[in-house]
């Protein structure tokens, strides 16, 4: 709801905004055409917006309104200053309304004695000049109206038909579809009021106008409609050119508008609760192209790594000037913040995907006659908005997976002692530079020896693999692509192209997913996901010749050890880190580069990584330092690159690539 | 000669209605169907002036029906007969050719003033 809420809210303020300027300008050129059009598709739109979000004072205020404007638009009406003034009246009492919903969420002003007002100048006030089709509120568009002069040009004729049926007629809806078939085969129908959808659906009293083109004359067109049963009359009214020069025409981009209005209705109308009291603060906002955002990003990431090539340059020179340092410090500074600003500006809420999943719990659980309350937490958690699009799927799954999976039945919950209604809980939390989500169910808990057995019935490991591993490395089986747990596969989850999917989508946000689970209490996914996916600290490091960056998010802490601290232990080298074993890994290894001999280097680096639970020391020739680096795609030929996740510019321009080290345990 | 007019309805009781009016103002009923597949058949035989036609039935539906006459003969004069509320059937029956349509409960009047109307 807050997120239309919100959106609604910075719109109306806009229109507002735009209205009283408008109108202020519209007092002193009072026929600037274009003005006035303005003014009343501000007024039509906040209509729309207002009726859409169920506020009915504003959309009974701004339709009020508009009513006005469009008689000042059709000329009918001259603007005088006390027209302006009740405008401007008008206005003041929409923003009171619009600051009203921002703060309590329920329009509390009422708007009657301007509406009286507004009536009353639409009474007193009716000119004679009437322009026919005005009358009869056919809005054409500048297309139609081109179609119609270009019939006239050709000697057709134009007619305003009013076909009135018999009241009480039966299926009048067909008798309106026979009129306009029969109009249909003499000539043309620009357009109908109602519409002829609406005609077909019987949203019409007995009674239909219909703008028409042909080359009959009107007696031939009395005698075809009046020709049709039930049918108890036509006025023919002829339309001629200078009607048409009259008539104002509604514009496309208008056209735009209340089709989108129409669409935002459909869909979100029932989602959207009127009554929320709670305090709403809303500062000011633009919107602004997330194109236009992921290019500012671009050249924030392009100044940043120039500020890092400048700092190269003056280390390296050996350069030291108290000014220098001084303009370098300054530099850095800006653009850490300009960083920073502009990662918060591309931050939207998670509830923008966590908004659908109430919806989905309880239909699925409705489905699968389970009780589940979904509890959920964090909503207002801001995340990358490139990393929250592809967020919905894996979450979606995982939650189906907990319902369908995790969760017993109520029967069963009520023989274990558990409350029948599970607890679904879904939360978003910000952890230093991540995000964490976790999807929390209490429901039965995965079974590592039962996944471990599946996993050799799979094929995916061996009975001797199985003895060896322990219970987390079983229940991460269920990660593995071809798994399933479940022993019947269901339409909902469970066809063993789940987790792995899920497991992959979070990796490639550059994020890690585990669980928590015990058996008979439930389980816990827990995804930790990088604030942003273009600008991260990392660490650089030299492995060989070759400079590479590990990302801070996964390491612990790094340490130069000397060789006689490594050990052997059951064949696998480890070093005892505050007593801790840490297993070993050569980043050489991995990277295919020569590995050194141990006699022969008297140091080595061991950057000490967190993937899941575990703890690996990753061995590296050499520490460089620590800094911002920005994450650069390593393109569609390379993006499956083992062990690289990407690369980055560094300060003297070489490239250094980026190590994923998220699978080296 | 009076004019001919097939009466196509599943129900006994609707046909020897429609029957009774319009043999009593003149016309002269020369074939009754209870389907639409019947009802197609017996046109074919006879081309009867007039088709009085209800919408649902089985085996074959009046809408079909109609667009399976009208195929045999584009000038087929056939009037729908329809129950309140199918207002989409009927626009379809007359989409696809059919000329008016009649509202169960019949009266006589509106049968004959559609009767008429159509065959002049």
């Amino acid at each position: 709801m807050s997120q239309y809420l919100r959106m609604f809210l910075d719109e109306s303020e806009e229109y507002l905004q735009s209205l009283n300027q408008n109108l202020l300008e519209l007092e002193n050129n009072p026929n600037d055409e274009q003005l006035i059009n303005e003014i009343f598709r501000a007024a039509h739109s906040l209509k729309g917006m207002a009726a859409t979000m169920g506020f009915d004072k504003m959309a009974n205020l701004t339709h009020e309104m508009e009513n006005v404007l469009d008689r000042i638009r059709a000329k009918k009406l001259v603007l005088k200053t006390e027209i302006v003034d009740i405008l401007f009246i008008c206005l003041d009492r929409l923003e009171k309304l619009v600051k009203e919903i921002a703060t309590s969420g329920n329009e509390a002003s009422d708007v009657e004695d301007i509406v009286l007002r507004l009536q009353n100048i639409k009474n007193e006030e009716t000119s004679s000049k009437n322009s026919i089709i005005d009358d009869n509120f056919f809005d054409l568009e500048s297309e139609e109206k081109d179609q119609i002069l270009q019939y006239l040009k050709k000697g057709y004729f134009c007619y305003l038909l009013d076909v009135e049926l018999v009241e009480g007629c039966l299926l009048k809806s067909v008798r309106g579809f026979m009129v306009i078939k029969s109009l249909k085969e003499i000539g043309i129908v620009i357009k109908s009021i109602p519409s002829l959808k609406d005609i077909e659906d019987e949203k019409f009293d007995y009674q239909f106008k219909v703008l028409y083109i042909t080359k009959e004359s009107e007696k031939e067109i009395r005698e075809t409609v009046t020709d049709i049963i039930d049918v108890k009359g036509v006025t023919i009214t002829r339309i001629t050119e200078e009607d048409l020069e009259g008539q104002s025409v509604i514009s496309t981009a208008e056209m735009e508008i209340a089709v989108t209005e129409e669409k935002i209705e459909t869909e979100e109308t029932p989602q959207i609760d009127r009554k929320t009291s709670q305090d709403i603060k809303v500062s000011p906002t633009i919107r602004v192209d997330i194109d236009k955002l992921d290019s500012l990003m671009n050249l924030v990431a392009e100044l940043l790594i120039n500020k890092t090539r400048l700092e190269e340059i003056c280390n390296r020179m050996n350069f030291s000037n108290e000014l220098l340092n001084d303009i370098l410090q300054q530099l850095d500074r800006v653009t850490m913040n300009l960083q920073h600003t502009v990662m918060q500006v591309r931050m939207v809420p998670i509830e923008r995907i966590f908004n659908r999943f109430p919806r989905m719990v309880r239909d699925l659980s409705k489905e699968l006659n389970k009780k589940v309350n979904l509890i959920i937490e964090g909503a207002e958690t801001e995340l990358d908005r490139s990393i929250i699009d592809s967020l919905g799927d894996p979450l979606v799954h995982l939650l189906r997976n907990a319902i369908d999976h995790g969760i017993e039945d109520p029967e069963t919950r009520r023989r274990l002692g558990k409350p029948e209604i599970a607890e679904l809980r879904l939360t978003a939390s910000q952890k230093g530079n991540e995000i964490l989500i976790q999807v929390i169910d209490d429901g039965r808990g995965l079974d590592p020896d039962k996944i471990g057995r599946k996993g050799i019935e799979r094929g995916l490991i061996t009975k001797e693999e199985f003895d060896k591993m322990s219970d987390q490395e079983k229940i991460n089986l269920i990660f593995r692509p071809g798994f399933s747990t479940s022993d019947t596969i269901s339409d909902i989850s469970g066809r063993g192209v789940g987790l792995d999917v899920v497991k992959r989508t979070v990796e490639s946000l550059d994020g890690h997913i585990d669980i928590d689970t015990e058996i008979g209490k439930g389980t816990t996914f827990n995804i930790s996901l990088p604030l942003t996916l273009a600008i991260t600290q990392a660490l650089l490091v030299k492995i060989c010749d070759e400079t590479y960056a590990i990302p801070l998010s996964v390491i612990v802490e790094a340490e130069d050890i000397t060789p006689d601290r490594i050990q052997m232990v059951q064949g696998q080298e480890v070093f005892l880190l505050r007593g801790h074993m840490i297993p070993l890994v050569w980043s050489h290894k991995l990277l295919g580069l020569p590995v050194p001999d141990l006699n022969e280097v008297d140091q080595l680096s061991v950057v000490v990584i967190r993937t899941g639970k575990k703890y690996v020391g990753l061995i590296v020739t050499e520490l460089i330092n620590q800094q911002d680096i920005v994450i650069k795609s390593l393109g569609e030929f390379l993006i499956n690159t083992p062990h690289i996740s990407g690369a980055t510019i560094l300060g003297d321009g070489e490239v250094a690539l980026i190590l994923d080290v998220r699978n080296i345990a | 000669m009076s004019k001919t007019v097939l009466i196509v309805d599943d129900a006994a009781f609707m046909r020897m209605m429609i029957k009774n009016i319009l043999t009593e103002a003149g016309y002269e009923v020369v074939a009754e169907a209870e389907n639409g597949k019947q009802a197609v058949e017996k046109y074919n035989e006879l081309r009867p002036d007039l088709v009085t036609m209800d919408i649902t039935m089985p085996e074959m539906d009046g809408i079909t029906a109609v667009k399976e006459i009208m195929a045999i003969d584009s000038n087929a004069k056939i009037i729908m007969c329809s129950a309140m509320g199918q207002q989409a059937m009927v626009i379809e029956a007359i989409q696809s050719g059919a000329k008016d349509f009649i509202v169960k409960p019949f009266k006589n009047e509106r049968v004959l003033e559609a009767v008429k109307k159509i065959l002049g």
